[in-house]
């Protein structure tokens, strides 16, 4: 249980004070410390680190440091990028 | 036109499921010269929608190990909120910085995964050949 608060804290660390490479840190720590496989990491990982990006996210809104016009047009780029890859998915199943 | 580039580009590096952040700092910083404080913030809005599109498939798919995910999601939010507090914070040069260097780490570390992955593959390799030869 220790393990998974030390994990936890020091990716959430990391991911809120460079608001990024919450990733970098825990996939690694599934895969080598909890015996996950490669798939499963990577899923619970982004699931773990939209939390952590909620919680800075709100510091970073508070402080005026948002750009919400790049910010937005950037986030359309990755969602197209994310329903091509989701199509891939499905043809990879059938 | 060129924001919505640099998404998708950052999208396809995120596929390998981690660095997709740190990739989209680094081109908003560098190639449309936002500050590295609206940099990392705008790392953050970005975020919400892709993770979200990628969490409704991986809930379908049931590949998210929930035992893990919820006491490292309620740990996170403690760390998050103590390093966003630290960061807004700080001075921004200084955070470039450390920004710098945590790239030099991750560099170093994906590199060090790229040769323990190919020795792996070798020695599998190698393995296979030996079962074949003794089956013969």
């Amino acid at each position: 249980m220790y393990k998974k608060i030390l994990v936890g804290i020091i990716a959430g660390f990391i991911n809120g004070f460079f608001a990024s490479g919450g990733g970098m840190i825990l996939v690694p720590a599934f895969i080598y410390i909890f015996g996950e496989d490669q798939k499963k990491a990577r899923a619970t990982s982004v699931f773990c680190i939209l939390w952590m990006v909620i919680a800075s996210g709100f510091f970073y809104y508070n402080q005026n440091f948002i750009d919400w016009k790049v910010g937005l047009l950037c986030g359309i780029g990755g969602v197209i990028r994310w329903n091509n890859r989701s199509k891939a998915f499905k043809k990879i199943i059938r | 036109m060129i924001n919505i580039l640099i998404g998708v580009i950052s999208g396809i590096v995120s596929g390998s499921g981690m660095g997709g952040g740190t990739i989209l700092i680094l081109c908003l910083s560098l190639f449309v010269g936002l500050e590295q404080h609206v940099a990392q913030a705008t790392n953050l809005v970005f975020f919400i929608p892709t993770s979200i599109a990628a969490i409704f498939i991986n809930i379908k798919q049931k590949i998210i190990d929930w035992k893990l995910a919820i006491p490292i999601s309620i740990c996170g939010i403690i760390g998050a909120i103590i390093g966003a507090n630290i960061s807004t914070k700080m001075d921004v040069s200084l955070l470039k910085r450390f920004f710098g260097i945590f790239l030099g780490f991750i560099a170093i570390f994906q590199i060090y995964e790229m040769v323990r992955e190919y020795r792996i593959s070798k020695k599998t390799h190698n393995n296979f050949n030996l079962n074949k030869l003794r089956r013969k």
